[in-house]
């Protein structure tokens, strides 16, 4: 997704302006000129700064070609299909993965990741068990990270 | 002497050289497979280090990113595809040299010219770290402010080709880098409500969603690559380095040389190192027309210099706290969470993890020949993984990597929303490799600036007053005055010629 630099430096300036409002509300120093609000500020200005010029170059440059413009492959449904199924496994993760369980989590995602980029089923799955496992026993019981048990918890209970 | 011989007792434990020896392999086949680089390899690496003790966990990264750089040499002389930035410089050279039925010379000088360049890089990290360590301790904070400055500039005006999308790059890591509690007042800053981000935007999960999650969204929008190997069966590779490194030798020296000195400039690292070598040595060449048509000798010096500057850069990183470049932002994040605060006091409180990470650099370029020659011979292998399974892999070692360091859907959280800006910054040409820098050194800059302000009561002409400060200062003002003359004189340019 290209977007024109005058876009991005719009967006820029907007931020900016919001986030230097924002800092009006910390405190400052008892007895100093300089607070919290010091640094943030800078970097606002930085970004009006630079949003600027962004803005300058991307109209000077513009000759025609569109604000926002997609990529070829975002035209291709398989290949959008891949990108936005990477960003959905990590929602997903990140919204049933609690309840599900890692188990059952990684499996899905990985099997369903590589049979849309063209892996045949029963290897797919083949690699997405094997992978569970291993990456279930080095994080899980080597690294002793807190995976989460999900449907294992109704197992055990 | 004592600290030496303990630095030694504490790598040659079985569990270090193990760690090394998987550190190598990992980095080996993520070196090889391109689109995978070895900050990506750091970036993977890191949330398995988190739980290991501080020298395992260094060795680790040091060996990785070693191989990794290495490796990527691979697949460009086969392939034509470089398997890190780092091998960009010279892909085309080494495959000319494949079609030429040269394959086993360009690996062979890859493999040991990459081996000697990294020694060389070593040897003067080990001489000149615990020097520059001597003067950097008698540093206040205005020549922290500066050399922080400094490095930064060096980072969005070396390391980047589009210095302003550097600047907003930069700006954003600064700007994620002030989430949390404020370091001089204590007071939490944008963070809503969030407990979490009290403590700041958790640095791991960023940068494995800056520099892994979105390799992985542009991996699975690419497919699998359409390239093919054109030499399949490789000989003996070590055949015919005698005369290389006899007709080559100052090749070497020098490219190890330029090497060091854009490795130990802050922000700029190996990739980098291996443009400018091999510019020079074509430069320099008395057969430069050969260059480009199959000629080793702008692959020694560019090889040499991408593995000595990977040594060089973490010069800045460990005495200044001041990344060499994106690998060695990493290390500093991990040096942090390690409690060995990078900066000249390390060497005189852990001076025995300092010398250890030397020890482990002299590791990892030993056994880079060994290790490098089976990767070599087993590259027809490696290099037919497929992208359709590795991706989906990779994006589930990033999930969990992320999730671990937090033990919450936080750190996935943080990865997700960096991931796809990163994403979004390089398809739209602003390196990522600032924001890291900037997210890393954001809150030493802040420290050093608001202490010295209020050390000065905001008057700035006390940032020069003391010698080295002034220097700095100086230098880095001189660098910003040259630099804004060059944006106006390129803003001035006609339309046509300015895209």
């Amino acid at each position: 997704m290209r977007i024109n630099d005058a876009v991005i430096g719009a967006l820029l300036i907007a931020f900016a302006a919001v986030m230097i409002h924002h800092t009006g509300t910390f405190p400052s120093f008892p007895g100093q000129k300089y607070g919290p609000a010091l640094f943030p500020t800078l970097i606002g200005l930085g970004f009006i700064g630079t949003g600027g010029i962004l803005i300058w170059r991307g109209v000077r440059e513009r000759a025609g070609t569109p604000w926002i413009e997609f990529a070829p492959w975002t035209r291709e449904a398989h290949r959008l299909g891949g990108f936005v199924l990477v960003l959905a496994s990590i929602i997903a993760y990140i919204l049933a993965a609690e309840s599900i369980g890692f188990l059952a989590a990684c499996f899905v995602i990985l099997f369903v990741l590589m049979t849309w980029l063209g892996e045949v089923a029963w290897r797919a799955g083949l690699i997405a068990v094997a992978m569970t496992l291993l990456i279930d026993w080095f994080f899980g019981d080597l690294m002793r990270v807190p995976l989460p048990r999900g449907l294992l918890n109704l197992l055990s209970a | 002497m004592e600290h030496i011989v303990a630095a030694f007792g504490l790598v040659l434990d079985p569990y270090v050289l193990l760690v090394i020896v998987l550190s190598a392999l990992f980095g080996i086949f993520v070196g090889a497979i391109p689109g995978l680089t070895a900050t990506m390899a750091t970036a993977l690496l890191v949330p398995v280090t988190f739980f290991m003790p501080p020298v395992p966990a260094l060795a680790a990264i040091v060996t990785a990113t070693a191989m990794a750089i290495f490796a990527g040499d691979i697949p460009g002389a086969l392939l034509r595809i470089p398997g890190t930035p780092a091998s960009a410089a010279y892909t085309d050279e080494s495959f000319a040299m494949t079609k030429k039925g040269q394959a086993e010379l360009n690996l062979g000088v890859n493999l040991v010219f990459s081996a000697a360049g990294g020694f060389v890089g070593t040897i003067v990290l080990i001489t000149a770290a615990p020097l520059l360590a001597e003067i950097a301790i008698n540093f206040s904070s205005f020549e922290y402010f500066w050399l922080a400055c400094l490095g930064l500039t060096c980072a969005v005006f070396i390391a980047t080709d589009a210095p302003l999308k550097g600047i907003v790059s930069l700006l954003i890591g600064l700007m994620i880098a002030a989430i949390g509690i404020d370091v001089t007042a204590g007071h939490p800053r944008f963070t809503f409500g969030s407990i979490e981000l009290m403590a700041g935007v958790s640095f791991i999960p960023a940068m494995i969603g800056m520099f892994a999650v979105s390799e992985v969204l542009r991996g699975v929008v690419a497919g699998d690559p359409h390239a093919r190997m054109v030499q399949e069966r490789i000989g003996n590779v070590f055949k015919g380095l005698g005369a290389v490194a006899v007709r080559y030798w100052k090749n070497f020296i020098r490219g190890s040389a330029i090497g060091v000195f854009i490795g130990a400039l802050p922000g700029a690292g190996a990739d980098i190192a291996a443009w400018i070598s091999y510019a020079v040595s074509k430069r320099f060449s008395k057969e430069p027309e050969k260059f480009g048509t199959g000629h080793i000798e702008g692959v020694v010096d560019a090889t040499s210099a991408n593995n000595s500057g990977l040594s060089a850069a973490w010069i800045p990183a460990l005495v200044f706290g001041i990344p060499g470049d994106s690998i060695t932002a990493i290390v500093i994040g991990v040096l942090y969470m390690k409690g060995m605060n990078p900066g000249p006091t390390v060497f005189l409180q852990n001076p025995q993890l300092i010398y250890a990470v030397f020890i482990a650099f002299f590791i990892a370029n030993l056994i880079m020949v060994p290790l490098g020659w089976g990767a070599i011979k087993l590259a027809k292998y490696i290099l037919n993984v497929p992208r359709r399974v590795l991706m989906p892999i990779i994006l589930m070692f990033c999930i969990v990597g992320s999730f671990a360091i937090t033990n919450s859907p936080y750190g996935v959280i943080v990865m997700l929303i960096m991931g796809v800006l990163g994403w979004l910054m390089e398809e739209n040409g602003f390196p990522i490799a600032p924001t890291i820098l900037g997210l890393v050194l954001g809150e030493l800059l802040e420290q050093n600036f608001m202490t010295s302000m209020i050390k000065s009561d905001g008057v700035l002409i006390a940032f020069f007053y003391r010698p080295i400060a002034a220097t700095l200062g100086v230098v880095t003002l001189v660098v910003w005055a040259l630099m804004l003359w060059r944006g106006v004189q390129f803003a001035m340019r006609p339309v046509r010629a300015a895209a």
